[in-house]
């Protein structure tokens, strides 16, 4: 009788939160639902949690390292890399700060530049980097909620006028720098710079937008 | 001191998409590793990048990529290593080299070996950096250099003391990102030499006859 009483307490709560679960077929899981997931990897040491983080974005990784030319293997390797990182450093994760997207973005692009680019002081300059952020979030404690809703970002993305658009996609899918691009579009080193700023002004606005 | 002369807009985004020239990223990084503001700016470009990413168009991983992910958690410790203590205090030492710049100078200004390339000019070039030239100056106090325009990006930041040209006043931080269609004249402060690390992505044009002359014992 015991038991089977402990069994029905410990199982409603784990219904009851099933309930308020946020969707995740119909809509696209927000960032609000990948906190979640992270939350559960870092303090349970989720698995579950964890392979939908996988099911979502190991594909993306891998297109994204594709596009940059990274050949097959290499990218099947660098996706693994990039999630067991997540997996170790999950409790290094803020999402008042940055959303699980940008996180690991930030995560492969690193070991894009560090493996592919051969860059090898890269890693070690962006720990540091990330060192100084995390000491000065802890200072200032009340930080503001950087959180942005990233489906105005997207949106003010697909709204870039083609131009500034193709110059925003050689930079980030294809790491093209501005001198290659100059090169390939026969446009003057300037004017891809001064498009390149307007576009990030764009999106800085978008980011900045009240919700 | 917080830097007054910042990273461009387009040297951020590009610094985000790991897209910068190798040379360039160092430079950028010293000025970040001081800099809150670009940090922040960093950040905004990094949840771009996030966004493209989220977006990419995919297929449903497959089984057996999904198995050997599993597999590699089982070869996990159980435990998180703690993460690693967040009071880290860099005590100031004016003899310390940024970190960025220790793979290529080592950590002690002291310790430089200048060769000098132009009256009251030394350098230090960084060897095998790969994608542009990353190197230290050493300009003596009060000189006038020689007007020069840039063929692609050059991106100086000052370590010890300070110089004047049309764009403002440089001092220690302070981080000149110019282009092809820059042309200047820098003239050191008086007192102590001006240090500084500058990276370019292609070799500088000088302009007028005199400057001309001077580049090749320049050697920009």
């Amino acid at each position: 009788m015991m038991d089977s009483d402990q069994a029905v307490a410990e199982v409603a709560p784990f219904r009851a939160k099933r309930v308020v679960a946020p969707p995740v077929s119909n809509a696209a899981p927000d960032a609000q639902y990948w906190s979640i997931q992270m939350s559960a990897v870092s303090a349970q040491r989720d698995r579950a949690s964890f392979m939908r983080i996988y099911d979502h974005f190991a594909p993306r990784l891998q297109r994204y390292l594709r596009n940059l030319g990274v050949p097959e293997s290499m990218a099947d390797e660098l996706v693994q890399e990039a999630l067991l990182t997540l997996w170790r450093k999950a409790a290094m994760f803020d999402p008042a700060r940055a959303s699980l997207a940008t996180w690991l973005y930030r995560v492969a692009r690193n070991l894009y530049i560090d493996h592919v680019r051969r860059q090898p002081h890269w890693l070690p300059i962006q720990e540091g980097l990330d060192r100084i952020d995390h000491v000065e979030s802890a200072r200032l404690d009340s930080q503001p909620e950087s959180s942005f809703d990233q489906d105005i970002l997207k949106q003010a993305i697909d709204r870039l006028p083609p131009v500034q658009a193709k110059l925003v996609r050689m930079c980030y899918l294809e790491s093209k720098s501005h001198s290659e691009i100059s090169a390939e579009l026969q446009m003057p080193l300037g004017s891809v710079k001064s498009s390149l700023r307007r576009a990030f002004a764009k999106l800085q606005v978008s980011m900045r937008a009240p919700r | 001191m917080t830097p007054n002369h910042h990273l461009d807009d387009a040297t951020v985004l590009s610094y985000s998409a790991g897209a910068l020239p190798a040379a360039l990223a160092v430079v950028a990084s010293v000025h970040l590793e001081r800099c809150a503001a670009c940090r922040t700016r960093l950040l905004d470009a990094d949840q771009i990048g996030g966004v493209l990413l989220q977006q990419q168009r995919v297929d449903t991983p497959a089984e057996d990529a999904r198995a050997a992910m599993l597999v590699l958690l089982d070869a996990e410790p159980a435990v998180e290593p703690p993460a690693p203590p967040a009071d880290i205090v860099e005590e100031h030492d004016p003899d310390r080299l940024p970190s960025a710049l220790h793979p290529w100078f080592g950590n002690s200004m002291r310790a430089l070996r200048w060769r000098r390339v132009a009256p009251g000019v030394q350098r230090i070039l960084a060897s095998g950096i790969g994608g542009g030239d990353l190197m230290l100056l050493r300009i003596a106090p009060g000189s006038k250099l020689p007007l020069h325009s840039h063929g692609g990006n050059e991106l100086t930041m000052i370590l010890d003391g300070a110089y004047d040209d049309m764009l403002g006043h440089f001092g220690p931080g302070d981080v000149a990102d110019l282009d092809g269609e820059t042309n200047h004249q820098p003239v050191t402060s008086p007192g102590v030499p001006c240090i500084c690390v500058a990276a370019t992505d292609a070799p500088l044009v000088f302009s007028g006859w005199v400057a001309r002359t001077l580049q090749p014992l320049f050697g920009f």
